[in-house]
């Protein structure tokens, strides 16, 4: 690849190093390591959703390639609890014991030299369920003489909670209008385009079992390891591989994963397990399924008075470490009033167990959710008092001003100007033009319809904010290990996972701040648990600001031996050298790095006195105050839609977006931009159907749509920069931001269009049969 | 049960005995460790797979192995030396149309499929022209932009 650009640090738009090895076929994904001897698996999942698990019939040509729970009783089982002593908590044995609970549960692993021999054996098991009744919806697994899913619970619910703060009362008693409203945002997945996979084997050599794993954290995933099988961390060795998208639903400690390390661990086998399409779509962790009950009270203007909110999440039949099931309603109840000042707020929740997949953490976490509640409420109140819904939200937006804003959920929202965003996305999209062209109609009878949404995204999470989780793991901190080689080269060490982000770029940017070092001079080593200092892994929004923060402390450390020695080769005063273009300038000569590099490791007699060899500087980073950073936009998009057939069509999408100080613009827009398609997928396509026996009916991907090229418009993006007062740089996270407002933005868009028929959109993913369905509802005859 | 099959790959006559159930993406990938050639559904839908068939792309995992005598299979690795391929690579970099990698082989070589058979199209035709290759990551901005900066270059050269 060519590289062309001469400034390479913080805010420069570097193309990207790990293109030239992805462009040439040459990524190594799980399913490309070549590891002699291995055997590929296959699982044997349950076909029904809630049975008593009898015998499994195994042939006994294939005694010896199948194994059940009781082989791996050496396992504990995973188990993910908050430290809430309400929460109900879930035992997940590697492979089913006694009991199945939704369709895709492993009963049995298979192992052959071949997938598809493996998948033959599988194929050979008799299996006996004594089936029970499925609860296969939240409102079935509540039912008050509901079966209950794991029998020693008191309902089939993980978790309630129930806050209230500000003066409620008044709230309603000075409303205007007090708006309720039933929503709805389907269940879907993650679905990286890589599925996940596992291939674990033991190194005779180290005696350490060395787990390959498609997965977004490779030393929590250690840990793991090591607990549920019983070996000590230093004899196990995970290596994330080249990650083909993960989007949350890697970043779990799986079943899978513990099965395979623990059968290759028994067995001294090589053993692979390769997730297919199918599988991934029913036994991968799911995504959202959310339902509202939300009152809205306001005065005349629009401005909100209080909320209260009842929120229900479908989380499935376990809980996934170390999220916990009760993970999307909890920030759910955290982040709903959103970017707004809401002076009274009440929110219950309940987590929901049912006989369905496990729910996980998918970009946008609970809050692609909270937004669509919040905004398509919003637009509602607007309606209803004859407003236009812009308006609205600009008289509710929290002001610069306020800022530092303490939301009445207690997050500290830490910088910005909402309203500004806002506005300068009604600009861009062209309010003014936009009604003109409503009042005028369409040639084609199609409707228009304007809608926007707004959020405030908490990202690079710290301490403060994972201890008030209560989960298993406090994810507060990132370290880097900064190496200069004797050539002069730098090489950084990162706990984080780079699976499309683009950190092996932006990392070696920040070091390039940093020492004035090409980025092309730069190796970024990361997902492997052997080559850098402890760390948590990608989620969250919080690789930049986190491993940007080690980078960027471990490289300022460095750069100032760099000057001391190199002054020194100068024969200079030690505090005169700056660094740029790869050398250590003084006012009247200049030193290359791998002078200075030389020096300190092969030449330490060229040293000054007292200057220690070597050029490895080991940092940690933690934000300044560890209650995040928050990133925050405007979507706004223009929807055509036809009432006679329900079709859509979106005619322009533009996001107005602020993630602080933008260390590469171009992967920032590109950051965004992917983000918005995924929540347009939420928005439009995206959904996991379940009949009454709890089948899941979307396993392929003929019928679970993602939204492909001709679906997804040229988004348009401006972006604003106001940097934190807490994170190195300013940088705030960005990773999930566009996946949270498009299906709010969507809907209200889809509302303004359909707002001449009375008909009105709560639910999502809004497909076209759906649109006609409100219309038919609606208070007036589209004919 | 196996079978006896002669075909061509990346120009190199392969003779191979194999399961007649095995598919195309399957022999490459595990016979001939070819593994630019990715499998992201198994069902013929989101052509991370797609490879060229005697010049044509098709899935490699929906076609079997066994119904390819005398065919010419061309992969990315096939294509390194390729003129056109090296422009449009230059292109996803420079518009960064990648972001985890693993749609790209099959992105690339639909790419420069359509840009053979519509040397200058327009944005909606590169979007209703990529629609059978699937992107989790890039929300296809980049891609669509790469594209059209590879026929731009392509013209010019």
């Amino acid at each position: 690849m060519n590289h062309s650009d001469t400034k390479q640090g913080i805010g420069a738009s570097v193309k990207r190093t790990e293109d030239a090895r992805l462009v040439n076929g040459q990524g190594t994904y799980l399913a490309d390591l070549d590891i002699p001897g291995t055997l590929e698996a296959a699982f044997i999942r349950s076909p029904v959703a809630h049975a008593r698990l009898g015998a499994v019939k195994v042939p006994s040509e294939y005694s010896n390639q199948v194994f059940l729970a009781a082989d791996l009783d050496f396992a504990h089982p995973i188990v993910a609890a908050t430290d809430d002593p309400q929460f109900q908590s879930t035992k997940q044995f590697a492979l089913a014991k006694d009991k199945v609970r939704f369709v895709g549960e492993m009963i049995a692993v298979c192992i052959a030299p071949t997938r598809a021999q493996a998948e033959d054996i599988a194929q050979s098991c008799e299996l006996e369920l004594d089936e029970l009744p499925a609860l296969w919806d939240m409102d079935v697994a509540t039912a008050p003489d509901a079966l209950l899913i794991h029998e020693h619970w008191r309902d089939n619910i993980y978790l309630k909670t129930d806050v209230s703060v500000g003066d409620l009362e008044r709230a309603r008693k000075d409303a205007t209008v007090s708006l309720s409203k039933s929503l709805s945002m389907g269940r879907h997945g993650a679905v990286p385009l890589e599925c996940r996979g596992v291939l674990a084997h033991r190194d005779r050599r180290l005696n350490e079992l060395t787990v390959y794993s498609s997965t977004q954290f490779p030393h929590v995933l250690r840990t793991c390891i090591s607990r549920a099988i019983d070996l000590p961390e230093s004899q196990v060795r995970v290596i994330a591989p080249d990650v083909g998208g993960g989007f949350g639903a890697k970043g779990n400690f799986s079943p899978e994963e513990l099965t395979i390390a623990a059968l290759a661990m028994k067995l001294d086998q090589p053993i692979r397990w390769i997730e297919d399409r199918r599988e991934n779509l029913i036994a991968s962790p799911h995504a959202r399924e959310h339902r509202y009950d939300v009152t809205v009270h306001a005065n005349n203007d629009g401005l909100i008075l209080g909320i209260e909110a009842m929120i229900r999440v479908d989380a499935g039949a376990y809980s996934v470490w170390p999220w916990t099931a009760a993970m999307e309603a909890g920030m759910v109840v955290g982040i709903l009033p959103g970017p707004y000042h809401v002076p009274a707020y009440a929110a219950k929740s309940q987590s929901i167990c049912t006989n369905k997949t496990p729910m996980g953490p998918y970009r946008g976490v609970g809050r692609t959710g909270a937004c669509f509640a919040m905004d398509v409420m919003l637009d509602a109140v607007a309606r209803e008092l004859h407003l236009d819904p812009a308006d609205v939200r600009l008289l509710n937006l929290i002001k610069p001003e306020d800022m530092p804003y303490q939301s009445i959920t207690g997050k500290q929202y830490d910088s910005g100007d909402y309203p500004e965003a806002a506005r300068k996305a009604l600009a861009a999209i062209d309010i003014g033009a936009i009604r003109s062209r409503q009042a005028a109609g369409e040639k084609d009878d199609r409707l228009i319809g304007f809608g926007m949404s707004s959020y405030t995204e908490q990202t690079a999470h710290g301490t403060a904010e994972w201890v008030s989780r209560g989960l298993p793991v406090v994810f507060g901190y990132e370290p880097a290990l900064a190496r200069l080689t004797p050539d002069g080269k730098l090489i950084l060490h990162v706990g984080i996972q780079n699976h499309g982000q683009g950190l092996e770029t932006t990392l070696a940017q920040v070091a390039s701040e940093e020492l004035g070092i090409a980025v092309a001079d730069v190796v970024v080593r990361h997902g492997d648990s052997s080559v850098s200092p402890y760390g948590m892994g990608t989620f969250g929004s919080r690789s930049m600001t986190m491993a940007g923060g080690a980078v960027s402390v471990a490289c300022g450390q460095l750069a100032d031996k760099v000057k001391r020695i190199g002054a020194h080769l100068l024969q200079t005063t030690a505090d005169a050298g700056t660094l740029s273009d790869g050398r250590v300038h003084t006012e009247t000569a200049s030193v290359a790095l791998n002078e200075v590099a030389e020096a300190a490791t092969l030449h330490p007699e060229r040293l000054p006195e007292g200057e220690e060899p070597g050029l490895d500087i080991s940092a940690v980073y933690e934000p300044k105050r560890s209650t995040g950073a928050f990133s925050y936009a405007t979507h706004a998009c223009v929807m055509a839609v036809d009432p006679g057939t329900g079709e859509m069509e979106i005619l322009d999408y533009v996001v107005v977006h602020d993630c602080g100080r933008m260390v590469n613009p171009m992967i920032v827009e590109a950051q965004v931009v992917g983000g918005v398609a995924q929540g347009l997928g939420t928005a439009l396509y995206e959904e996991i159907l379940y009949d009454e026996n709890g089948q899941p009916l979307s396993s392929t991907f003929l019928d679970y749509m993602i939204p492909g090229c001709a679906e997804v418009p040229d988004v348009r993006m401006l972006h604003m920069e106001t940097p934190s007062p807490h994170t190195k740089y300013g940088i705030k996270g960005l990773g999930e931001g566009g996946a949270i407002s498009p299906p709010a933005a969507v809907v209200n868009a889809l509302n303004d269009a359909l707002k001449s028929l009375g008909a009105e959109i709560t639910q999502t993913p809004v497909t076209p049969l759906r649109v006609l369905e409100a219309i038919e509802s609606g208070a007036v005859s589209p004919l | 049960m196996k079978q006896s099959v002669s075909l061509t790959v990346n120009d190199r006559p392969v003779e191979a005995t194999v399961e007649s159930r095995l598919s195309l993406a399957d022999f490459l990938r595990l016979e001939l460790r070819l593994t630019a050639t990715h499998l992201g559904c198994e069902h013929g839908v989101c052509g991370a797979c797609t490879v060229l068939i005697n010049g044509e792309p098709a899935r490699s995992c929906i076609a079997l192995t066994v119904s390819l005598g005398g065919d010419e299979i061309t992969t990315l690795e096939g294509l390194a030396d390729d003129p056109a391929m090296q422009v449009i690579k230059q292109a996803f970099h420079d518009k960064h149309g990648l972001q985890c990698g693993f749609c790209t082989p099959g992105m690339l070589i639909s790419t420069r499929d359509l840009l053979k058979r519509t040397p200058r199209p327009s944005e909606g035709a590169v979007r209703d022209g990529l629609s059978g290759n699937l992107c989790r990551c890039t929300g296809y901005q980049g891609i669509v932009r790469a594209v059209l900066k590879a026929a731009e270059d392509l013209a010019a050269s």
